[in-house]
């Protein structure tokens, strides 16, 4: 693999520095600089935080990235070097969210309910038209709680995929390449994950409806 | 489920995956690339020394197949150079005398 990652590495040399400058320190922590290592969690902590800060809630991110740094650290010897490293490292981190959240579905954490005041809120939602007034009632609480509640009813590969397909925006393909999944499959739990979101919000609003009558 | 469900179901949607856009970047703290950088060393010590227990592992099995292969041809030889003795000694052992007797009748 070492030797398979140092022949594919110069081809990035001359077309983007960084990317050669990466494949230069994975080659001297693979030699057994250790401590070089440091150089990259420097240079890509910023793009780490932010993939895990729209998987798992903010006060688990450094939990969570510090063990992407570590498992990319452990599989440095599979990276090829044929896609960039940061490209490489968004997929670690992916599937390190991905474990995390099959690690607490196994501990089977109870979802909070929705109060009167979250169902309050989609009653403002509800008659919210101008885009003003749906970016005021995106900076409520009740907001945020809510998306936590409905991601909270969802597998890990349910919630994993509908973030980077239905949040992030990500196309199917790189929500795939990043899972390490095939496309079909990605597909496939994008389509269901989105109509489990919409059953779920769904009953919540009928049970409002009834309350309201 | 009904049009007017899913235009509801539409704004709310909206509204989420703005919420989602607009989270808050937490920040990591000053020690924490220390702390990873440690782990990475504990990993890089635990992979070292289980490289070493790797290669003492191969050389204990292969001291084994030598030794095993050593142990066959020695029986072999025992066995092909030992037969007449062998037969001697059975007879010797199972031929009734008396050891201990004296020298002189």
């Amino acid at each position: 693999m070492y030797g398979q990652m140092a022949a594919e590495c110069p081809g990035f040399m001359g077309v983007q520095t960084l990317v050669s400058d990466d494949c230069e320190i994975i080659r001297l922590v693979l030699d057994g600089e250790v401590d070089r290592f440091a150089e990259l969690i420097a240079r890509y902590q910023q793009h780490v935080t932010k993939i895990t800060n729209r998987h798992v809630s903010s006060d688990r991110v450094a939990e969570v990235a510090h063990d992407v740094f570590v498992r990319a650290y452990t599989n440095l010897s599979s990276f090829s070097g044929k896609t960039p490293f940061e490209h490489w490292l968004s997929g670690i981190a992916v599937r390190t969210c991905y474990d995390f959240w099959r690690s607490r579905r196994r501990e089977e954490l109870p979802v909070s309910a929705l109060t009167t005041e979250h169902q309050a809120w989609m009653d403002h939602v509800l008659v919210a038209e101008s885009d003003d007034q749906f970016r005021e009632q995106a900076r409520r609480r009740e907001a945020a709680e809510l998306l936590h509640w409905a991601l909270g009813h969802l597998s890990a590969e349910n919630r994993l995929v509908l973030t980077l397909v239905h949040l992030d925006g990500y196309s199917v393909r790189d929500a795939a390449g990043l899972l390490g999944w095939s496309l079909i499959n990605v597909k496939v739990r994008a389509y269901r994950a989105r109509q489990m979101l919409k059953t779920l919000l769904l009953e919540r609003m009928r049970q409002e409806d009834d309350t309201t009558r | 489920m009904t049009r007017r469900d899913n235009e509801r179901i539409g704004k709310v949607a909206r509204v989420l995956a703005e919420v989602h856009r607009a989270r808050h970047e937490p920040s990591l703290g000053a020690d924490w690339s220390l702390r990873v950088m440690r782990a990475i060393r504990l990993e890089a010590a635990g992979q070292g020394s289980l490289r070493t227990a790797l290669r003492l592992d191969r050389l204990v099995w292969r001291t084994a197949t030598v030794a095993a292969v050593l142990a066959l041809v020695f029986t072999g030889s025992v066995l092909l150079y030992t037969t007449g003795d062998a037969v001697e000694l059975t007879a010797l052992m199972s031929s009734e005398f008396d050891a201990t007797g004296s020298l002189v009748e």
